[in-house]
């Protein structure tokens, strides 16, 4: 019983270990995501009030 | 035939004109098999024992990074483009420009890389297998290198992504290429085999090389 | 199907449509599987509580190879289909792909450590491969970043992908067979002789949750690929209007 207890801080490692990293993953791909949503929300807007003049 | 043949004259003489292969080739493998006995220490036996292994990594190593000039001239000045779109299949412009490495590099490299095995301590018993699985092995292993220097040519860090690329299908060789070189699994009998595989491995290189480094040297022309 | 999706707006609908159900199954997959495996999944008698290292890196693992072949395909799709969403469906797995590798090579490790007394085995098949496929994905990525036309990029990271793809099995065979020659001292073996039900179960639960999370990290992905391909396109013409 105390080998097994010994292991366990092995086990929380493995476990924080992947849980940074797949939520890291996770976290970067939602900002970029966000980002990019905004530039094209910015562009967008810009060419709009252009059409509005053209016509 | 006559296309091939002009290619080939063409290649093999700005080859042995220019030298610049076998001289980087030659000098790379020189610097690597005189610092490993300043690296290990002055243990004999342990050299001797690693002999075969290292010479493998020295051989590998000296034909990739010497490779890099099979196609750029022809990439830079244009001619590529032209032989593309030539009446040769450019499958077999690749495959030529990697057999004429092969032939000016690859090959002597593999015949030399044996007899300097003296510098890592190598057993004379050593020598003959290790030269026989290097020259089975020579084909594939420049194959290899020209399809890293087709999946390269027009990187500006070209050297470091063909290590990441080519390398790790240097493994196989080099397992097999090592085992085919020492004494003991040749008393093992597995020494034949392994050679056979070797062969096998520079014949698959040889379909798949010519299509994949074709179609890479194709991407960056177009 | 597939030649449905070639439409980058319909695919984007597709994926907003289904991006919230994915990241819910993940969720609870998720939650189901940790609980399974660090509190209903019983101790190993040999192994004791490091046995749960197991539902972190087999998953891991699994998905590491999955992810890459999935890769390999898309790439194939793209040359031989011409299907124009296919490279940049491999280009948005990579990065997870990455992970996955990585993870496996640590939990691993990790794993290893406390059985066999060892962080690594240099010559063992298994780890050999992943550490190989490793460095391809790590050089995949670095294609998309080094070229600059991203046509040209697609193609290039192609052929890596490929090429990787046929490496691994190679790879793994030729070690695999140069360890059973040499006879190492320890041979790594997964989870043990046979996995018990008991240890079976939160395994499989791990990995769905492992998949589900890929799918939905994809999905986001792939649409931040397609806006900034929209983005750039936008740009072009706002230059060439000015």
């Amino acid at each position: 019983m105390d080998v097994a207890a010994a292991h366990v801080g092995f086990v929380f490692a493995a476990y924080a270990l992947s849980a940074a990293v797949l939520g890291g993953l996770a976290i970067r791909t939602v900002i970029t995501l966000k980002v990019l949503e905004r530039k094209l929300e910015a562009l967008e807007a810009r060419q709009a009030p252009r059409r509005k003049a053209a016509t | 035939m006559k296309p091939i043949a002009a290619l080939i004259r063409r290649d093999l003489g700005v080859a042995l004109r220019q030298g610049s292969s076998l001289g980087t080739a030659i000098g790379f493998f020189l610097a690597v098999v005189m610092l490993l006995p300043i690296g290990l220490g002055p243990d004999q036996a342990l050299l001797q024992r690693i002999a075969p292994g290292a010479l493998w990594i020295a051989l590998l190593l000296s034909v990739l990074l010497s490779a890099d000039r099979i196609f750029l001239d022809d990439y830079d000045d244009g001619s590529l483009e032209l032989l593309a779109s030539g009446p040769l299949s450019f499958e077999l412009v690749t495959l030529t420009k990697a057999c004429v490495h092969w032939l000016t590099a690859g090959l002597p490299l593999a015949v030399i890389a044996p007899i300097l095995g003296f510098l890592v301590n190598i057993g004379p018993d050593q020598v003959l297998p290790l030269a026989a699985a290097m020259i089975m092995g020579s084909l594939g292993i420049s194959l290899l290198a020209a399809l890293g220097a087709a999946v390269t040519v027009g990187l500006r860090r070209g050297g470091m992504m063909v290590s990441l690329l080519i390398l790790p299908l240097y493994v196989p060789v080099m397992i097999f290429g090592v085992a085919a070189s020492t004494p003991q699994t040749i008393m093992a009998g597995s020494g034949v085999s392994s050679l056979m595989i070797l062969a096998a491995l520079s014949l698959a290189a040889l379909v798949m090389v010519p299509i994949a480094a074709s179609a890479a040297l194709r991407a960056y022309m177009q | 199907m597939v030649q449905s999706f070639a439409n980058p707006t319909r695919f984007l609908r597709l994926a907003d449509r289904l991006t919230p159900w994915a990241a819910g199954a993940t969720a609870i997959l998720m939650a189901v599987g940790l609980y399974l495996a660090l509190i209903r999944a019983p101790q190993d008698y040999q192994q004791g509580e490091t046995v749960r290292i197991m539902f972190v890196h087999v998953p891991a693992a699994w998905m590491a190879l999955m992810v890459y072949s999935f890769m390999a395909l898309a790439h194939g799709t793209a040359i031989v289909f011409r299907h124009p969403l296919a490279d940049l469906a491999a280009k948005a797995a990579a990065p997870a792909g990455s992970c996955f590798t990585f993870l496996a090579l640590a939990t691993g490790s990790l794993w290893g450590r406390p059985m066999w007394g060892t962080w690594w085995q240099w010559g063992d098949a298994r780890l050999t491969s992943m550490f190989v496929l490793f460095l391809l994905y790590l050089g995949y990525l670095a294609v998309w970043q080094a070229v600059s036309d991203p046509i040209r990029a697609g193609r290039i990271a192609a052929i890596v992908a490929i090429v990787g793809f046929i490496n691994v099995p190679i790879v793994k065979f030729s070690v695999d067979w140069w360890s059973t020659l040499h006879q190492p001292a320890s041979v790594f073996r997964m989870g043990g002789p046979t996995i018990h039900p008991s240890l079976l179960v939160p395994l499989g639960v791990m990995a769905a949750a492992y998949a589900m999370f890929f799918l939905t990290l994809w999905l986001a992905a792939m649409k931040a690929e397609i806006l900034e391909r929209r983005i750039h396109q936008m740009q072009i013409a706002e230059a060439g209007r000015a």
